[in-house]
């Protein structure tokens, strides 16, 4: 699982840096604007040891902002399936602030809390909150009537139960979204790293996007699409380790 | 102890089909009694409207009165059971105190006893129907519905299960949903014969056989009684 991400990864990454250079020799574009692949292997030999730490920070904050949307998103979601219109109100509102481009506020936090990793954490938690919260509210609010029947017919319905039920149900649904949103995570955590942090590989992009350094900002993307990959990696593998725990059949089979 | 059902109008909410008109019926006394006809005349919606889970969307008058009842079950077919659980854990989690010697005969009669510690998505369809079904007969309750409950299960088990659920409830109502006429014509005591809403009355009873395990009907009776239901039919 692992060696095939980060073989799409190199795949699609080495295509890229291809095609830059095509660009370049082509167009016969100075180095100044795309550099030479020996400067850019330069560059990697070079920054590539402080550009992993920067990045592994950017790593730890995107997982702790995921994490904490996760714990906001299945909180709000559970509180919002259990009464209709609190579930209705936080719906709306979910779909519309997610229709916000959350990016847009970054510049306000940026304000509030200055750089740093408050501001970082914040923003990527607030990046990934939303398009989970809209998932979990749906999964949660979704009763499983051939499940939940006997339940209620006998009166053994808990205020718990309706949640196990539809958490174990959709599991797989679940997982897939949280997989899914790491990258957002990602992205998240560079976006507000490039806007207020003083640490992390958006930071390092920032900088060198100032000394219009296309080398270092490749250097960098390699190692955020490393990293990304990891992360998605590790999301995967425990997700399939909890399905083969749970004997959860494979989707689609009954 | 009886279920009456008083002039009965029932319309389905989104298409606005008839399906029951001024229909009234009454079911008396205990017994293992059948609710039968063609797929799509309103079984599953009159078994809904006696249990009180009638689609909220719908159009519905008349009333029901009930003596000597105070809960009605149903179970249906599709039902599931969580998961997270072996059947046995399941089991042992719904279980009265009161029903676990019940529990233990109704396992081994339905031939689950090999399966118990498998997952229900472990088992084969005909499996869950009787696992589904053995939970339901563990609750406290006056009426079962049984809403094609039964399916795939073979016939030497089900006419055990059916034999057993009689000999162990012999004061309470079941209300059998099945497309299966031999053995609605071999099992149950009354056959509620439910028809289109053209054909008045829009149900008809016919009597059963109600084979309780001591003596086989014969092959010319039983062909009257399926005779009779498919006429009525």
């Amino acid at each position: 699982m692992l060696h095939k991400r980060i073989y799409q990864f190199l795949i699609i990454y080495f295509l890229g840096l291809s095609a830059l250079f095509i660009v370049k020799y082509s167009l016969e574009l100075s180095d100044y604007v795309i550099p030479s692949p020996a400067e850019v292997w330069s560059a990697a030999r070079q920054y590539f040891f402080s550009f992993f730490i920067n990045s592994v920070n950017t790593l730890c904050v995107a997982i702790l902002g995921h994490m904490i949307s996760i714990c906001l998103a299945t909180a709000v979601a559970i509180i919002g399936s259990k009464t209709n219109w609190i579930g209705s109100f936080i719906k709306i509102g979910a779909y519309n602030i997610q229709a916000y481009p959350i990016v847009a506020v970054a510049p306000i936090i940026f304000i509030l809390f200055g750089d740093g990793l408050s501001s970082r954490l914040l923003i990527t938690a607030m990046i990934c909150y939303f398009p989970l919260l809209l998932s979990f509210i749906g999964v949660f609010s979704e009763p499983v009537a051939h499940i939940e029947h006997f339940y209620n017919s006998t009166g053994q319905m808990t205020w718990w139960l309706p949640i196990k039920i539809r958490l174990f149900e959709n599991i797989s649904k679940l997982i897939t979204v949280i997989s899914g949103s790491a990258t957002v995570a990602m992205v998240g955590t560079i976006v507000a790293e490039f806007i207020a942090a003083d640490a992390g590989i958006g930071y390092r992009i920032r900088i060198a996007l100032y000394q219009s350094d296309l080398a270092k900002i490749l250097v960098a993307l390699f190692l955020i699409g490393i990293c990304t990959s990891l992360y998605l990696f590790v999301l995967e593998y425990s997700g399939t380790r909890i399905k083969k725990k749970l004997d959860i059949p494979a989707e689609g089979s009954q | 102890m009886h279920i009456n059902l008083n002039a009965i109008d029932f319309r389905h909410g989104k298409t606005d089909t008839r399906v029951f008109e001024n229909t009234s019926y009454r079911i008396d006394g205990p017994g293992f009694n059948a609710l039968f006809g063609p797929s799509g005349v309103g079984k599953t919606t009159l078994a809904k409207i006696i249990a009180g889970k009638a689609d909220h969307n719908s159009r519905f008058s008349g009333s029901i009165d009930k003596e000597g009842i105070s809960v009605i079950l149903y179970t249906y077919n599709l039902e599931r059971l969580p998961n997270w659980y072996s059947i046995e854990e399941h089991f042992r989690a719904v279980c009265p105190a009161s029903a676990k010697k019940l529990l233990n005969e109704l396992t081994e009669i339905s031939g689950l006893k090999p399966v118990i510690n498998s997952r229900f998505s472990r088992l084969s369809l005909g499996q869950q129907n009787r696992a589904n079904l053995i939970r339901y007969l563990i609750q406290d309750f006056d009426v079962l519905i049984m809403d094609e409950s039964l399916a795939n299960v073979d016939e030497i088990t089900k006419q055990k299960i059916i034999l057993k659920i009689k000999s162990a409830f012999p004061d309470k109502i079941f209300l059998y949903i099945s497309h299966n006429v031999v053995e609605v014509a071999k099992f149950c005591k009354e056959i509620l014969v439910i028809r289109r809403p053209e054909r008045l009355p829009q149900i008809k009873k016919v009597s059963g056989f109600d084979f309780a395990g001591e003596r086989e009907p014969g092959q010319g009776r039983l062909e009257h009684i399926m005779l009779e239901i498919m006429n009525a039919s």
